[in-house]
C-alpha cells in the first residue's frame, strides 16, 4: 500500500509566523498516484496552504511531508518533481510562449532538439499550436492559463499541482477547459492536486474531494458520497444547497422537525439526540395542502431556467426547494419528502466543526 | 479627432519652453562650434577631442563613467532585492533613507565629501584610531568615483526597485517551481525582467557622470581634468567659446552614440510584439478574465 501513495501527509500543522494564525491543522491525507484528488473549500480555509506545502513555498511548522515515501519537508521547490500551476497563470512576460513552455526543460539541460519536440507535443496537447513566437501578453486569459498548464506539464512531474487555475475565466470558458483537463489528465495520466472553492468543479472533475474548513478535513471522499451523504452541516451547506434544521432524533428512522415527526432511514443515534437534518432543496416535493410532512406559505418564486427556485415559509422556518412545477406565491402549499433524502447528522462536537452559517 | 488635436494643446508651454531653452541654445553651441573667432567656417574645433591633452581628459571621464556606472548597477541591485522583501511600512522608510541625501544641496553634500576623504579628515582620523595606515583618497580619481557614486546612486536604485517590485511573486515561484535555484531565478526571470529599469537607471547614471565637472573640482582639488572640466575651463576661463562648443558637441555625438545601443535593442524588442497585436485584431479573443494586461517592454 505505502508504494502506491505518492503523496503523504503526516501530521502537518502549518502556523503563521506573523500573525500566529494556524491555516492548517495536523492533517493527515494519502495522495494515490495517478489520482485527480481536490481540495475544496471557503477561501481561508487551508487549502492553498496545504498545496504549497507541498509545492515546497511553505514549509510546515510541523509534521511531514512524503513524496514515493521519501521525506520532502525540507526540499526546495526547485528540488521536487512536481509543479504548479497558479491561479494568475504567472507565466513569464520577458519570454515567448515557446521560451515560457521550455524554461524548465532548459534548466535541465535537455538537447534543443528534444526539447523542442517536447513543446511542440505539448502545445498540441493544450490546443495551442503553432503559438510559439507569440508574446504571452497578446493572449486572452484562457490561453494563458493553457500556456501555464503546458509549461508544467511538459517537464513530466509526478504531481500536478493546480491552484484555483481556472478561477480567474469567466463561466463558459470555465466548462470547457474543465472537460480540457480531464482530457489532458487521461493523455499524461500525471497525478493531479487540484485546489478550489468551486462545488461544482470539484465535484466535476475529481476522483476524491477533500472538503475542509479551519484548516480541517471535514470529509473526503469520492464525489458522489460527498454529495449525497455529507458528514456533518458544514460540507452539507457548503456542498451545493441545503435546508439544515435543528431535530430531535426520537428513535432510529424517526426524527422530529419542527414538533413534526417525519420518518427517516438514518440510525444508530442517541434516544432523543439533537441533530442537524439536512435536506437538499431537489428533495422537497410541492404537494397540495396537508399531503406533505408539512404545510407552509409560498413566499418567493424564482424561475432559474432549468427549474423553479421556491421558498416557503412554514413555522419559523424557511424552505427552500427547487422544482420543475412552479406554485402560486401567496398561497398555502405542502411539502413532502422520501425518507431516504433526509440526511441526519450529529451536531458539531467541537468549535472546529462549527456550521458556516450563511447570512 | 478634433478633441484629440485640442487635448495637444496642452503640450504647448512644454513646447515653448524647450525651444526657448533648448532647441535655441543648442543651435547657438552648434554655431560657435563651427566657426573659428573670425566667423570663418571650420571643423577643428569639433575634432578637437583628438589632440592629446583632450583625448585624455576624455578617456579619463570615459573611465569614471564606466566604473561609476558599474558600482551603481552592482551596489543597486543586491538592495533592491533586499528591499523589496520588507513589508511596506519599513520598505517606504528604506526608501525615504536613501533618497533623503537628495534633499540636500549639492555642493554641501560634496564639500561634506571632502572633509571626510580629505588626508586630515574625519576617514583617516577613524582609521587612525583603529591603528590603520592612512588612505591618499582626496585629489584623486577615487575620491570622484566616491563622489559620483553617493550622488547618483538613488537614480540607478529607483528605476530598478521600480522594474523589480513590478514582478509578481508567483512568477518568481514559478521560476522556482520549474527548477530554478536563486541565482538562476535572478539571472533568468529577475535580471531580464528589471532591463528596462537597469538601462533608464545606467542613461541616467552614466551621462551625467561623464560630463560632470563639479564633483571633480571638488573632490579632485583641480587635479583631475574630466572632459567636463575642460570645457568649463574654455568658457570660463580661456574664454575661448568656440573651442568649448567644438568639445561639447563632439561629447554630446558620443552620447547620443553610446546611448542608441539601449534605443537600438528597445526598438528591436518592440516591433514582433506591435505585428502580433496586429494579427491579433483580426482574430475574436476571448475576454472578460478581468486580468490586466501589462506591456512590459
Amino acid at each position: 500500500m505505502a508504494e502506491e501513495n505518492i503523496i503523504e501527509l503526516r501530521n502537518v500543522t502549518k502556523r503563521f509566523e506573523d500573525d500566529g494564525s494556524i491555516a492548517v491543522k495536523d492533517m493527515n491525507l494519502a495522495v494515490r498516484r495517478g489520482e485527480f484528488v481536490t481540495f475544496l473549500g471557503p477561501s481561508g480555509c487551508g487549502k492553498t496552504t496545504t498545496l504549497r506545502m507541498i509545492a515546497g513555498f511553505d514549509t510546515p511548522t510541523s509534521g511531514s511531508i512524503l513524496l514515493n515515501g521519501r521525506d520532502i519537508t525540507a526540499l526546495p521547490p526547485n528540488k521536487r518533481p512536481i509543479n504548479t500551476v497558479f491561479q494568475r497563470y504567472a507565466l513569464f512576460p520577458h519570454l515567448n510562449i515557446y521560451d515560457n513552455i521550455a524554461f524548465g526543460l532548459k534548466l535541465k539541460k535537455l538537447p534543443e532538439d528534444e526539447i523542442r519536440e517536447k513543446v511542440t507535443r505539448v502545445l498540441e496537447m493544450v490546443d495551442m499550436a503553432g503559438f510559439e513566437k507569440r508574446n504571452t501578453q497578446t493572449l486572452s486569459g484562457g490561453q494563458q492559463q493553457r500556456v501555464a498548464i503546458a509549461r508544467a506539464i511538459v517537464n513530466e512531474p509526478e504531481v500536478l499541482l493546480l491552484d484555483e487555475p481556472l478561477g480567474a475565466l469567466d463561466l463558459k470558458l470555465r466548462m470547457g477547459m474543465q472537460r480540457e483537463l480531464m482530457r489532458i489528465k487521461k493523455e499524461v495520466n500525471i497525478t493531479f492536486i487540484y485546489v478550489t472553492h468551486d462545488q461544482g468543479e470539484a465535484l466535476t472533475m475529481s476522483d476524491r474531494i477533500i472538503v475542509m474548513n479551519k484548516g480541517i478535513i471535514q470529509q473526503e471522499g469520492d464525489p458522489v458520497s460527498i454529495y449525497d451523504e455529507p458528514q456533518n452541516a458544514f460540507v452539507a451547506d457548503f456542498i451545493g444547497e441545503s435546508n439544515i434544521i435543528d431535530g430531535i432524533m426520537l428513535k432510529d428512522c424517526l426524527v422530529r422537525i419542527q414538533g413534526i415527526d417525519v420518518e427517516c432511514v438514518d440510525t444508530g443515534f442517541e434516544p432523543n439526540e439533537k441533530v442537524d437534518v439536512v435536506i437538499r432543496p431537489e428533495d422537497l416535493v410541492v404537494t397540495e395542502l396537508g399531503a406533505g410532512f408539512t404545510d407552509g406559505l409560498v413566499t418567493e418564486v424564482t424561475y432559474e431556467g432549468a427549474y423553479y427556485d421556491i421558498r416557503v415559509q412554514a413555522a419559523d422556518y424557511e424552505w427552500h426547494l427547487q422544482s420543475n412545477v412552479s406554485a402560486m406565491p401567496g398561497t398555502r402549499v405542502g411539502i413532502s419528502i422520501l425518507p431516504e433524502n433526509i440526511q441526519i447528522m450529529h451536531k458539531p462536537r467541537s468549535s472546529d466543526e462549527e456550521i458556516l452559517k450563511k447570512d | 479627432m478634433d478633441r484629440n488635436r485640442r487635448r495637444q494643446l496642452l503640450a504647448l508651454p512644454y513646447v515653448a519652453w524647450s525651444i526657448l531653452f533648448t532647441l535655441i541654445p543648442l543651435f547657438v553651441i552648434l554655431r560657435y562650434a563651427m566657426v573659428d573667432k573670425e566667423g570663418h567656417f571650420t571643423v577643428s574645433y569639433i575634432f578637437a577631442f583628438l589632440s592629446s591633452v583632450n583625448a585624455k581628459a576624455f578617456l579619463i571621464s570615459l573611465e569614471i563613467a564606466v566604473i561609476c556606472t558599474v558600482i551603481c548597477v552592482l551596489l543597486a541591485y543586491p538592495l533592491v532585492m533586499v528591499v523589496r522583501r520588507l513589508k511596506i511600512s519599513r520598505m517606504s522608510f528604506m526608501l525615504f533613507f536613501l533618497i533623503m541625501p537628495m534633499w540636500m544641496n549639492f555642493i554641501l553634500r560634496m564639500l561634506a565629501l571632502q572633509m571626510i576623504l580629505s588626508s586630515n579628515g574625519i576617514l583617516n582620523m577613524l582609521l587612525g584610531f583603529l591603528g590603520f595606515p592612512p588612505l591618499q583618497i582626496a585629489n584623486t580619481n577615487t575620491a570622484v568615483i566616491i563622489g559620483v557614486v553617493y550622488d547618483y546612486l538613488p537614480f540607478m536604485m529607483l528605476p530598478i526597485f521600480n522594474t523589480i517590485s513590478d514582478i509578481g511573486e508567483d512568477v518568481l515561484e514559478a521560476a522556482r517551481d520549474l527548477g530554478a535555484g536563486p541565482f538562476t531565478v535572478f539571472r533568468r526571470v529577475i535580471l531580464p525582467m528589471s532591463l528596462p529599469g537597469l538601462k533608464s537607471g545606467i542613461t541616467i547614471v552614466f551621462v551625467p557622470s561623464m560630463t560632470s565637472f563639479v564633483i571633480a573640482d571638488i573632490l579632485g582639488g583641480g587635479k583631475i581634468q574630466l572632459i567636463g572640466n575642460i570645457i568649463e575651463q574654455e568658457f570660463t576661463r580661456s574664454s575661448n567659446w568656440n573651442l568649448g562648443s567644438g568639445l561639447s558637441v563632439s561629447l554630446m555625438l558620443f552620447m547620443l552614440i553610446s546611448m542608441t545601443f539601449t534605443i537600438k535593442d528597445e526598438i528591436l524588442t518592440k516591433r514582433p510584439a506591435e505585428e502580433i497585436s496586429e494579427e491579433e485584431k483580426a482574430e475574436p479573443r476571448v475576454v472578460g478574465d478581468g486580468v490586466s494586461r501589462r506591456t512590459v517592454l
